[in-house]
């Protein structure tokens, strides 16, 4: 018992050190500056709280994430069962999709604005971008990884291709998927601000950018703590997510890693 | 055999094929945003080789690699504090999980608003950004050294200095390279960011003001050097890897085969 | 029976820093306890949730010896390897080396771990592993490189030395490990299962190996094992541990004649004795 409060309690001295060095540069050295003491931080956050539009632009964003992971997931699903399944085709687009695969979509960002403007379309096409190659990468990687003992077997007893596709190959791939899911889903929440930000679609990456541009400091720094708690819930909700659905696959993984 | 050959020479194939369906089907192209291949390779000759190379490649890489290098040389000297220390590791780690939390490239506005648009902002914003990913893989892949080797390294005597260089960095090694790869993309990422929204210099601004001002061909030259250096860099970064953890790549192919 | 009562050999420390000729070290030490284990327990946690690993455990073993624990598997050998290298604390009594009490890794003491492919760095070459340990001696590179060789040569892996780890096999991993150990030239050399899982082969020679190590370098050594035939082929003596918390049951003395041998030392009707006593012995309900 003692040594979980201990942790907790550090934890919560850790926290409470952070903002006192933060009132102190904002109070002290950098009074003046475009740092804004926490408690104004904070207070302009309870203040934007009540607001109709953050609620729309937060609801905006994690549409567009959430909306976009979806996609990515699906398209990305089908397209890594379909080029891990024949290896003609996995051949044929791996070099490809290696080149795409370290380019962050924030390259395409102003192609996808020019043709598609500041609009939600472009932020959904720019997280779709950004989390579909993953889910392909590592789909195709789990394709490859099924037991291919368990795949004749599934032929033996008269199964056909989309039956063995559905019912073999697919949850064999699935801690694979799991793993790009975990990766994809803060990358989505990362797309979605930037599209706001640098392109100017709805939600709160351009709330940022307007609140810099402003020069409203304080709900610049309220804006950018909700994007911190909203990235520690998404990635919280992955982990769970994913250990729930493959909570059967965790001690094979294990010995798989 | 036979079938291998074919499948390289798809692989081989496939990508030439692609920009070869590209140059021919945008040579007549009329589209505003699409443009011919070809133009777009005249700009990307007469922009990139030389005019703009000093002034703005160099530049852009130059704050990439100083943020990118402050970040990974305080990531894992933080994240061996943190990992060893535990008073350290329970007031640092929730800090550090709601930090990480912020998509990275929201902490630009934030230097902007700080510190200007200058270069010190760009590589702050890089530094800062790409600081989590290679402390966090730094903390885990110290906490998982296996402990009969920290028992070994007790039993035999090893001074502090030799269990951090000899024992704890190197099996700790291949989770920091990776933590350090997720770094250098997200550097990548903010380098674009940073001079996107707050410069007139460096590729990412110059490609973003190609856009504003309707030079498509620019605007294309510009996405394709930073694919090329994007997916540049990644293969740098693999090659130094493979190099430097050879061992581990060398263990792990003999226990999976 | 040598069971020792606690405290009874106790004597003045006088630390053997010179290595003596092995027989006459073998011979004077008769009743010279090297390593000397004195009520020793050993609790995890505390109050309602205590688990008691190791009870009131006493237990001798003389320099130039080799001792093998024997005991059911799970009952906490392993910690009580770990207390003698003074990896873990006891909770109560005590280890001591020469009378000196261990409260941290000695510097006369090597440990060998059961899972070999676990104690060697993957990232250092055989060299590299078996040198690992030797820098802070600050040797010269003549002697450091000497004793690499002497090491390797012993344990019949010099052809291996510019290898990785990984790329042999358990039992020859197993005997690089036992080679860092002997580079170390420790005093005291502590093995955990060291052949526990090597086939049956390799498990001879590794055997015999230790046989020839304790007589070339005259070490005192100290081999837990489950496999009592090993045990009693090993040893000079026995400590016979019972189950849960451990405890001694017995230490016995093994006069099997020496030099030993994997054909003739098993075959006679001593070993048949010994190995029926220690057995029955641990396969007795408590």
């Amino acid at each position: 018992m003692k040594t979980q409060i201990k942790p907790a309690a550090v934890g919560a001295l850790g926290i409470a050190g952070a903002l006192l060095l933060w009132q102190y540069l904002a109070t002290g050295p950098m009074n003046g500056s475009a740092l804004p003491a926490p408690g104004h931080a904070i207070a302009e956050l309870a203040a934007l709280l009540a607001t109709g539009t953050f609620w729309a632009d937060l609801a905006d964003t994690i549409l567009i994430a959430l909306g976009g992971l979806a996609i990515s997931a699906v398209a990305g699903i089908a397209a890594g069962l379909l080029i891990g399944s024949f290896a003609p085709v996995r051949y044929a687009t791996m070099a490809v999709l290696e080149f795409l695969k370290p380019i962050p979509p924030i390259v395409v960002l102003p192609l996808v604005v020019l043709v598609l403007g500041p609009t939600a379309q472009m932020s959904w096409v720019l997280v779709v971008i950004g989390c579909a190659l993953p889910i392909v990468m590592q789909t195709v990687a789990g394709v490859h990884d099924t037991d291919p003992v368990a795949r004749d077997t599934a032929r033996s007893y008269g199964m056909g291709h989309a039956e063995i596709l559905l019912r073999v190959t697919l949850p064999g791939a699935m801690p694979f998927i799991g793993t790009a899911m975990r990766v994809a889903a803060p990358a989505a929440l990362v797309v979605a601000v930037v599209a706001g930000l640098l392109g100017g679609g709805p939600g709160l990456g351009q709330s940022i950018y307007q609140a810099q541009a402003a020069g409203d400091f304080p709900v610049l720094y309220a804006l950018v703590l909700v994007l911190g708690l909203l990235g520690l819930v998404f990635q919280g909700a992955t982990r769970l997510a994913e250990r729930r659905l493959l909570h059967w696959h965790e001690s094979y993984r294990e010995v798989v890693l | 055999m036979k079938r291998k050959a074919l499948n390289w020479s798809l692989g081989v194939a496939t990508p030439v094929l692609l920009v070869a369906a590209w140059w021919a089907a945008s040579a007549n192209s009329m589209n505003t945003f699409f443009p011919p291949l070809s133009a777009i390779m005249v700009r990307f000759r007469e922009l990139w080789l030389f005019d703009h190379f000093g002034s703005d490649i160099l530049l852009s890489l130059r704050n990439l690699l100083l943020g990118y290098a402050v970040a990974t040389v305080a990531g894992v000297v933080i994240g061996f504090v943190t990992a060893l220390v535990p008073v350290a590791r329970w007031a640092l780690d929730p800090v550090i999980h709601f930090l990480r939390g912020i998509p990275p490239v929201a902490l630009v506005p934030i230097f902007i608003s700080l510190i200007g648009f200058g270069i010190e902002m760009r590589v702050a914003s890089i530094a800062l950004a790409a600081l989590f990913p290679t402390l966090i893989a730094t903390v885990d892949g110290i906490r998982s050294v296996d402990t009969t080797l920290k028992d070994v390294s007790s039993v035999y005597r090893l001074s502090r200095g030799e269990k951090l260089a000899q024992v704890y960095l190197p099996a700790a090694g291949p989770q920091i390279a990776s933590g350090m790869q997720v770094s250098l993309q997200v550097a990548f990422i903010v380098m674009i960011a940073s001079e996107m929204l707050g410069s007139s210099e460096g590729i990412g601004a110059m490609t973003l003001l190609a856009q504003q001002s309707f030079m498509i061909p620019d605007m294309w030259a510009g996405i394709l050097l930073l694919g090329v250096i994007g997916f540049g860099a990644n293969l740098v970064f693999e090659l130094l890897k493979n190099r430097i953890l050879a061992w581990h790549a060398g263990s792990r192919r003999l226990a999976n085969s | 029976m040598t069971a020792t009562a606690p405290n009874s050999f106790r004597r003045a420390a006088g630390r053997h820093t010179v290595q003596e000729d092995p027989m006459t070290v073998r011979d004077a030490a008769a009743a010279l306890p090297r390593l000397e284990v004195t009520a020793l327990s050993k609790t995890y946690g505390s109050g309602g949730s205590a688990k008691c690993v190791i009870e009131d455990l006493t237990f001798t073993v003389n320099t130039g010896e080799v001792v093998c624990i024997v005991g059911p598997s799970g009952v906490g050998k392993t910690t009580l390897l770990k207390c003698l290298a003074g990896l873990q604390p006891v909770t109560s009594g005590a280890a001591a080396i020469d009378g000196r009490k261990i409260d941290g890794p000695p510097a006369e003491m090597a440990l060998v771990f059961q899972d070999y492919n676990r104690s060697l760095m993957p990232w250092l070459t055989v060299r590299k592993n078996i040198r690992l340990p030797l820098r802070h001696l600050r040797l010269q590179a003549a002697e450091l490189n000497q004793r690499i060789d002497t090491a390797l040569e012993a344990v019949g892996l010099t052809h291996a030395a510019n290898q990785y780890p990984w790329q042999l096999s358990g039992g020859m991993q197993q005997r690089v490990a036992i080679a860092r150990a002997l580079a170390y030239r420790p005093e005291i050399l502590i093995m955990d299962e060291p052949f526990a899982s090597v086939d049956a082969q390799t498990r001879f020679e590794l055997e015999d190996l230790c046989l020839k190590i304790r007589d070339d370098f005259g070490m005192t050594i100290l081999v837990v094992t489950h496999d009592i035939d090993e045990a009693v082929y090993l040893s000079d003596r026995v400590v016979v541990l019972g189950a849960k918390p451990a405890r001694v049951l017995d230490v016995v003395d093994i006069d099997l004649p020496a030099p030993r041998d994997q054909i003739s030392s098993r075959a006679l009707k001593e070993f048949a004795d010994q190995r029926t006593n220690v057995l029955s012995m641990i396969r007795k309900p408590a």
